[in-house]
């Protein structure tokens, strides 16, 4: 495998060659396969044998709509038990003792059974018709096990391979946008592998995690964030490709089994497996470009001399800003954007060969991508292989195992966009921790001056000679610091990169004891080692120094995480039907989940060469960085029983004890579970021979209800720590962590109440639930009174509770599914009401910073709720903004004086964030949903799908940047200021050092915006090359060639770039939007290729 | 068939055996869950030693040595809201909002640096609360590291009753603080009512009388005579206290305890002498355990010195606060071309024009200037101040010149300057700004004298000036005490 990894990579184009290589490689498995069907041709011609001279004919199964050939079909006699497959070029004979007329059945996966009426020995041509919903039975995995979606009582939602496949992203969740009903995702920026927002059902914890559980073929997974300053989402180490279902879990009936896992909602991902019938191998490929969307609209040099001069007189000070001229006698107009950005091309090959007999079942695939995004430099390249294979190996005893190995390398700028490591089932949820720290990208490009130029004319950069800023040009040194580095020299010399090798895999034995009673044993690893470098120049950026000092500047740091989780799992199944009537099926089992952290590393700095440009080189100084070292355990036992009678009344409970290392010593252990029960109405007699049943053709009520716990706290939690450090070079030992003997499990209370209803021939199939998820005994860092000196001041305890509720429904319509012109709609929308009840009695959680409060999470308020002090606008007559105290005062500030007055001008108190800030909504959206429409007309098809997502509030924290009076370039909306007595406006009096009033260092409601928003999210068309095999000599089965373009439109009253750009990531504090780059538009080309 | 039973009796027992073993792994079950932190210490060991108990004696240090709070920011927050500079950069993450006096009370700095300091002093009172009965190290350590203690306690609270509350010559009876004396280990004690003024500073007096009585002289290295307090140190930060409140009589007592009667003026004990260096220049640049060090605040390995912007280096420096050609550095000590006083090589002009302050030269990582906090010269001064608004004329100016003429042997104290208690005074108060300029006493001198916060020029804009009678003229009580100490004045 190796090996066919390494070929691959050597070179991206010849891929013709590689595959080559790979099936020489895979022969073992060919002939292997091979020989078992010659064990079935010796059946075979034993009935050969018997039914000489009996009738024979051949056939052939193609697809209806684009004529592939559909090899591994199976056919048979109907009323026999005589069956054959077709071969690889989609034929079959039969020799038979029946005689015509005769029906065959055909059938093949994904598409309808169809039967064929043969009344002579010609050539049989059948033409199957593709089908979404026949695809299979649908199935639920819970992970441990699999239940027909028929009987399943709980709430899921499927996300097929087809919905994840052939497009541009660099990990799968990023492309779950509208695709499931309770699933909101929300892509905080387009800088390459940033993690996505991804809520099941709200969210449902302050301080514990609020990532959902990710479950890959039992493999428990990494997930979070841990680049550093570049992206890094540890589950851009699955393959999309590689992926069959996913399963979403969301109310306590189905996510139970995970027990204390569960309360964020639990992914079970299930990879691709071989289908019966000759290996089949896939290429797909794609090449997209992707440029940025919506950048905001700032000043030209011209505009921006005037506005920063008419800043300075008002603010009482000599103008200083000044046009500069290029050698040509133009104007120095520099379009920082040009710097930053640019159209990034990508490109991505995959190649799978699978296949199965009765015996053995194999998948592998290897894949590849290089992509770059619209970001200059920002680079992320993959190579990825897995291989599944499933063997019986006596009728008792099926082994298998799932593996997978990835390498991954991000690389890129410090965009601004990547919360801080957090890399969750690891650590508990930091809230509010993203730093606006002065490199990158995005701010940079928002604040340097437009008038002053990249270069100076001799190519050097143009660096402030003092500290390694940009160069002043013709602006006046007295303007004193222009705080920002020369965009240019950070990007061409400044590097960050983060790579993952990853091993996720797992092996498995099941052992059928007895009828209906099986023994599995399942030992999964999750193995994900990742490397950061990072690397800033002595010349401007955060590395800078002081001139003439290159030497003692920049920093070099390297760290190295060793994140490491084994699973085992030893459970029973039993399953029985008695009395014809009653099914019931039994799972017990035990589980131990044990993962250690490891983290290492340095920071060097003091570079003594400039020539050095990494960690390695020479630096004067070391110091310690990013050191952690822990364990966690959770040991576990659980239990499923279903139970159904005639397929009508269905009942489902699931029992799991979990015993968890982070909690104090007498709460370690917790109980948790759940039941649903379901009515398949559609079943019963009467309801069969009402009129009713012509109507509807399923109908199904469930209810459910179940406790489920949040696990994922820091591993440590529940102790009281010291730490140490040195002082004076001698060790110290200080208390650093103040714990609680009583910690115990938080518990979620979800209650479900849902249908699923099919009508009009399964033409229309509605899925649709009630939800409430109630946490209580929540765990929370309860924040402390500053003078108590607790470290960090807060406490671990369960104080908290809050709930979410809403009400989710799918509707999925065939509008026309007969014809050549074919129209599936999917539209599905969730609705959440998010409410914190109770933080004991410790009040508001919110983070005091420098850059205003933006986020307080409140009782009686929904989650990281956004807060901002009321402004009613701008006073006419003098051009000072008015803002409303919490006592209902109106109060206005003179930005000159830093003085501040009542409308009538006498003297008042200033206005604080905190305590004249108010809850203006929530940063939560209400609603959101997705709308999906396929369409396919002969050999074409269409995509388009659309999101949506509403009724919450945005801080529009970049617009606060880009009004800000220090040097920074403004919108072009500044050019509304107020400048006269009597005007009317938004944007206050201009005044030099203003940062106050624009809402960037104290939150103010002029930015506090409406966040909702429709966006045409994807439109894929594609073509299938018809009859590409018999153009090919059948060397190629099917081929289809597809376009598409992502992120093409967005409906939105916010003025910001995009209303799902944030910056706090999988924090509660989301909703607000500062400095981060925008999300991409998306052109890609594709190709689908199957052998 | 016989066989054939006994093999299927093997088989059923095989099975059973396959059936029960999915319960085998629970046996490890206990040290799963068992886990325990390999990078720290647990509470409940954590004085379990001598040595342990020696470590959080030097934690206490170098909480005093937080970047927020005496390790740089809490120094230039004080310059800030003082006049001695402007402020180059107008981005509150480097104080803008406190130099031009707008920082309210969410503000990050108001409450970073309350925090800190209240950090200090929780570990001071958990380690009294278990220290005090501890039999692990001899009743003579016990003594010392208690003094030493309540050294940092007293220190801690002699800063945010300055920082927070109302000067005591304005109003002593004003709330304060809320006192902590009781060690906080689990949390959940968010209420405490706020101490008066007059109240949080009979506790520090106290703290640092115990402190003078339980202090050694000094200790086996020089190192460890200026990183750990001693008893001089207790008495001269009492001089400081003391001189906050005007208590001028009790400024005297204290200093005649380790200052000569007559010049040179100088204290030895033991092992441990402090005078005056002979060149201030030694006293950033030099040694930094010269005799001049009374207490510092040392930066030994690179991992203790503080990040850029809280470093004194780079805040001066790079720099985010250049001199306000307005205030101090207009005296002709600096400013005039014949000036041959060394503290003037102590401020530079940079690329831009302007004057930059160089006490602290080590602009990149690590920043590890040493941190004076108490040096000989300061006692001088609180001494002189005292002892001219005693009357006793001759004595402050005595030791007046004593500072002024270690940096220009020649200088000539004008008579007008001296010749009159008032004319002493301001000479003496001058004097202050001079030697201990970007120290982060300017501001504590205005408030203690009640002084106007005067305006301020620089490139990140216009500072008001602000009166005694102003809500801002003291830091507010911060948003993170008002939040949850429901006993907090709102």
């Amino acid at each position: 495998m190796k090996l066919s990894v390494a070929l691959l990579l050597n070179s991206k184009l010849k891929i013709m060659r590689k595959i080559h290589s790979l099936l020489l490689l895979f022969i073992p498995f060919l002939t292997f396969s091979q020989q078992n069907n010659k064990i079935s041709d010796k059946s075979n011609s034993k009935e050969k044998q018997e039914l000489q001279n009996n009738v024979s004919f051949t056939g052939k199964v193609v697809d209806a709509r684009t004529k592939t050939i559909l090899s591994g079909s199976t056919i048979h006699i109907q009323g026999t038990t005589h069956e054959v497959t077709t071969d690889d070029k989609g034929e079959f004979k039969f020799i038979t003792g029946q005689k015509y007329p005769l029906v065959l059945v055909v059938s093949y996966v994904g598409y309808k059974t169809q039967q064929v009426l043969v009344k002579n020995s010609g050539f049989v041509t059948v033409q199957l018709q593709y089908s979404e919903s026949d695809l299979r039975e649908v199935t639920v995995s819970s992970g441990y096990a699999t239940q027909s979606k028929k009987d399943f009582t709980g709430a899921a939602a499927q996300v097929n391979a087809a919905q994840l496949e052939n497009k541009p992203a660099q990990s799968f969740e990023q492309l779950l946008g509208g695709q499931a009903a309770g699933v909101d995702i929300i892509q905080p920026s387009s800088a390459l592998n940033n993690t996505p927002v991804f809520r099941i059902r709200g969210i449902n914890s302050i301080s514990s995690g609020i990532y959902p559980l990710i479950v890959l073929d039992g493999v428990t997974l990494f997930t979070g964030s841990a680049g550093g300053a570049v992206g890094n989402d540890p589950l851009s180490d699955i393959n999309p490709n590689d992926i069959e279902t996913i399963d979403i879990l969301k109310d306590a009936s189905a996510t139970a089994i995970y027990g204390s896992r569960a309360a964020n909602g639990v992914v079970v991902i299930t990879t691709k497996k071989g289908k019966k019938g000759k290996a089949k191998v896939t290429y797909d490929t794609w090449f997209s470009s992707s440029t940025a969307y919506n950048l905001p609209h700032l000043l030209n040099a011209t505009d921006y001399v005037t506005i920063k001069n008419e800043a300075r007189v008002n603010a009482g000070l000599s103008a200083g800003f000044a046009l500069q001229k290029n050698p040509d006698s133009s104007i120095v107009n520099t379009n920082w954007y040009d710097v930053a950005y640019h159209a990034g091309l990508s490109q991505s090959h995959n190649v799978s060969i699978s296949g199965a007999n009765d015996l053995t079942s194999y998948y592998f695939s290897a894949g590849y991508t290089d992509q770059n995004g619209f970001i200059r430099n920002n680079n992320f390249n993959r190579k990825i292989a897995r291989l599944n294979i499933d063997h019986k190996l006596t009728s008792e005893i099926t082994i298998g195992t799932n593996i997978s190995y990835s390498n991954s390398l991000n690389s890129g700028p410090n965009t601004g966009a990547i919360p801080p490591n957090s890399v969750s089932a690891s650590s508990g949820n930091t809230y509010n921790s993203q730093y606006i720290g002065t490199e990158p990208l995005a701010r940079l490009t928002y604040i340097l001056p437009p008038n002053v130029s990249v270069y100076n004319a001799d190519g050097s950069y143009n660096i402030n000679p003092n500290n390694g800023t940009i160069g002043y040009g013709a602006n006046s040194s007295s303007l004193g610091v222009f705080n920002a580095w020369n965009l240019q020299t950070v990007l061409d010399l400044d590097k960050n990169t983060s790579e993952n090798n990853t091993i996720i895999g797992n092996v498995y034995g099941e052992w059928a004891i007895l009828k209906g009673l099986k023994l599995k044993v399942n030992y999964g690893i999750d193995n994900l080692s990742v490397a950061n470098t990072g690397f800033l120049n002595p010349y401007s950026g955060d590395g800078a120094t002081a001139r003439p000092n290159i030497i003692g500047g920049g920093s070099a740091t390297n760290t190295y995480s060793k994140y490491y989780r084994t699973d085992l799992v030893n459970s029973i199944t039993y399953s029985t039907t008695f009395a014809n009537k009653h099914h019931l099926s039994i799972l017990g089992g035990y589980e131990e989940i044990y993962r250690t952290t490891n983290t290492w590393g340095a920071t060097r700095s003091g570079i003594t060469d400039p020539y050095y440009s990494s960690y390695q080189g020479g630096w004067s100084t070391i110091t310690a960085t990013g050191n952690a070292q822990s364990t966690n355990g959770l040991a576990s036992y659980f239990s499923t029983v279903n139970y159904d009678f005639e397929k009508k009344y269905l009942l489902s409970f699931n029992f799991r004890r979990d015993g968890l290392s982070a909690l104090s010593a007498n709460n370690k252990w917790g109980n948790f579970g759940g039941g649903s029960a379901g009515w398949n109405i559609s079943e019963e007699r009467f309801f069969k021979q009402s009129s009713l049943s012509k109507v509807i053709n399923n109908l199904k009520v469930r209810v459910s209800y179940g406790v489920v716990g949040n696990s994922s706290i820091a591993d440590y939690a529940s102790l009281s720590q010291y730490s140490s450090g040195t002082y004076e070079g001698i060790a110290t030992l200080y208390f650093s962590q103040a714990g609680n003997t009583n910690l115990k499990w938080e518990t979620s209370n979800k209650t479900d109440l849902g249908f699923n209803i099919s009508l009009f021939n399964n033409r229309v199939n509605i899925e649709a639930d009630y939800y409430k998820n109630l946490i209580n005994g929540l765990i929370l860092n309860s924040p402390q009174s500053l003078s108590q000196g607790i470290p960090g001041s807060s406490i671990v305890a369960n104080v908290g509770s809050l709930y979410n509720q809403g009400i989710e429904a799918s509707v999925n319509v065939h509008v026309l599914n007969s014809g050549k012109l074919k129209w599936n709609a999917i539209l599905n929308v969730s609705t959440v009401k998010n409410e914190v009840t109770s933080l004991g009695s410790g009040g508001d959680v919110y983070q005091s910073s420098t850059f205003g409060i933006q986020n307080v999470t409140r009782v009686g308020y929904s989650v990281g709720s956004i807060f901002a002090v009321p402004t009613v606008g701008v006073n006419p007559q003098n051009g000072n903004r008015v803002y409303v105290k919490s006592n209902g005062q109106q109060v206005q500030y003179n930005a000159a004086t830093k003085a501040w007055s009542n409308l009538d001008g006498t003297t008042a108190t200033a206005i604080d964030n905190y305590a004249d800030g108010r809850i203006q909504g929530p940063s939560l959206p209400k609603y959101f949903g997705g709308f999906n429409n396929s369409f396919s007309y002969k050999n074409f098809d269409l995509n388009i799908g659309i999101t949506f997502s509403g009724g919450n509030k945005l801080y529009n924290g970049t617009r606060a940047t880009i009004s800000d009076q220090r040097y920074f370039n403004n919108g072009t909306f500044i050019l509304n200021r107020w400048t006269h007595a009597g005007q009317i406006t938004d944007i206050p009096k201009l005044v030099w050092g203003d940062n106050f009033t624009t809402g960037f260092t104290s939150t103010n409601t002029a930015n506090v915006e409406d966040g909702s928003y429709a966006k045409l999210k994807s439109i894929t068309l594609g073509y299938h090359i018809p009859n590409i095999n018999t153009l090919t000599g059948n060397r190629i089965a099917s081929a289809h060639f597809y376009v598409q373009a992502s992120n093409l439109y967005t409906l939105t009253k916010y003025r910001g770039s995009d209303p799902e750009v944030s910056i706090n990531g999988n924090s509660i504090n989301s909703g607000k939007d500062q400095n981060v780059p925008p999300n991409a538009r998306v052109i890609t080309l594709g190709l689908n290729i199957g052998f | 068939m016989k066989t054939k039973i006994i093999h299927r009796r093997i088989v059923s027992r095989i099975k059973l055996l396959g059936i029960g073993s999915i319960f085998l792994f629970t046996s490890c079950t206990k040290n799963l869950l068992d886990a325990v932190p390999q990078t720290t210490i647990a509470g409940s060991t954590a004085f379990s030693s001598s040595d342990k108990i020696l470590a959080q004696v030097n934690a206490f240090y170098s909480q005093l040595e937080s970047s927020s709070f005496y390790g740089g920011g809490f120094i230039v927050n004080n310059e800030q809201r003082g006049d001695e500079f402007s402020q180059n950069d107008g981005n509150n993450s480097t104080g803008a909002n406190v130099w031009n006096q707008t920082i309210t009370a969410s503000g990050s700095y108001v409450n970073s640096v309350w925090s800190a300091a209240y950090t200090a002093i929780n570990s001071v009172n958990i380690f009294i609360a278990n220290v005090t009965g501890s039999t692990l190290i001899s009743d003579s350590l016990k003594k010392n590291y208690l003094a030493e203690a309540k050294f940092v306690r007293g220190f801690a609270y002699l800063n945010l009753v300055q920082a927070y509350a109302k000067p005591y010559a304005l109003d002593s009876t004003s709330l304060a603080l809320p006192l902590r004396l009781s060690p906080e280990i689990s949390g959940g004690d968010n209420s405490l009512a706020f101490s008066s003024v007059a109240a949080v500073y009979k506790q520090i007096i106290s703290d640092l009388n115990d402190a003078e009585a339980g202090l050694p002289v000094g200790y086996s290295t020089a190192l460890l005579n200026v990183s750990r307090a001693t008893k001089s140190a207790a008495i001269a930060l009492k001089t400081r206290v003391y001189l906050i409140k005007g208590d001028y009589t009790d400024v005297i007592a204290e200093a005649t305890k380790i200052v000569s009667a007559t010049a040179p003026f100088q204290y030895t004990a033991g092992t441990v002498t402090h005078k005056l260096e002979s060149n201030i220049a030694t006293v950033f640049g030099g040694s930094y355990t010269g005799n001049e060090a009374i207490f510092s605040l040392p930066f030994v390995n690179a991992s203790e010195a503080p990040g850029n912007q809280s470093a004194l280096a780079y805040n001066y420096l790079y720099p985010i606060l250049y001199l306000n050609t307005a205030a101090i550095v207009s005296d002709t000590v600096f400013s005039s071309s014949t000036s041959v006083d060394a503290r003037k090589s102590l401020v530079k002009t940079n690329a831009s024009g302007q004057k930059i302050l160089n006490k602290f030269s080590h602009n990149s990582v690590p920043y590890n200037d040493y941190i004076p906090v108490i040096r000989y010269a300061e006692v001088l001064l609180n001494y002189a101040e005292a002892s001219s608004a005693t009357g006793n004329l001759a004595t402050a100016t005595a030791l007046l010149k004593a500072v002024r003429n270690r940096s220009n042997p020649n200088a000539v104290l004008q008579a007008a300057s001296i010749s009159t208690q008032a004319a002493l005074s301001t000479t003496i108060f001058n004097e202050r700004r001079i030697e201990l300029l970007g120290e982060g006493f300017r501001l504590f001198d205005l408030l203690r004298t009640v002084q106007t916060l005067p305006a301020k020029i620089g490139n990140a804009g216009t500072a008001p000036s602000v009166l005694p009678t102003a809500s801002n003229y003291v830091w507010p009580v911060p948003s993170g005490e008002i939040a949850y100490n429901t006993l907090a004045p709102q």
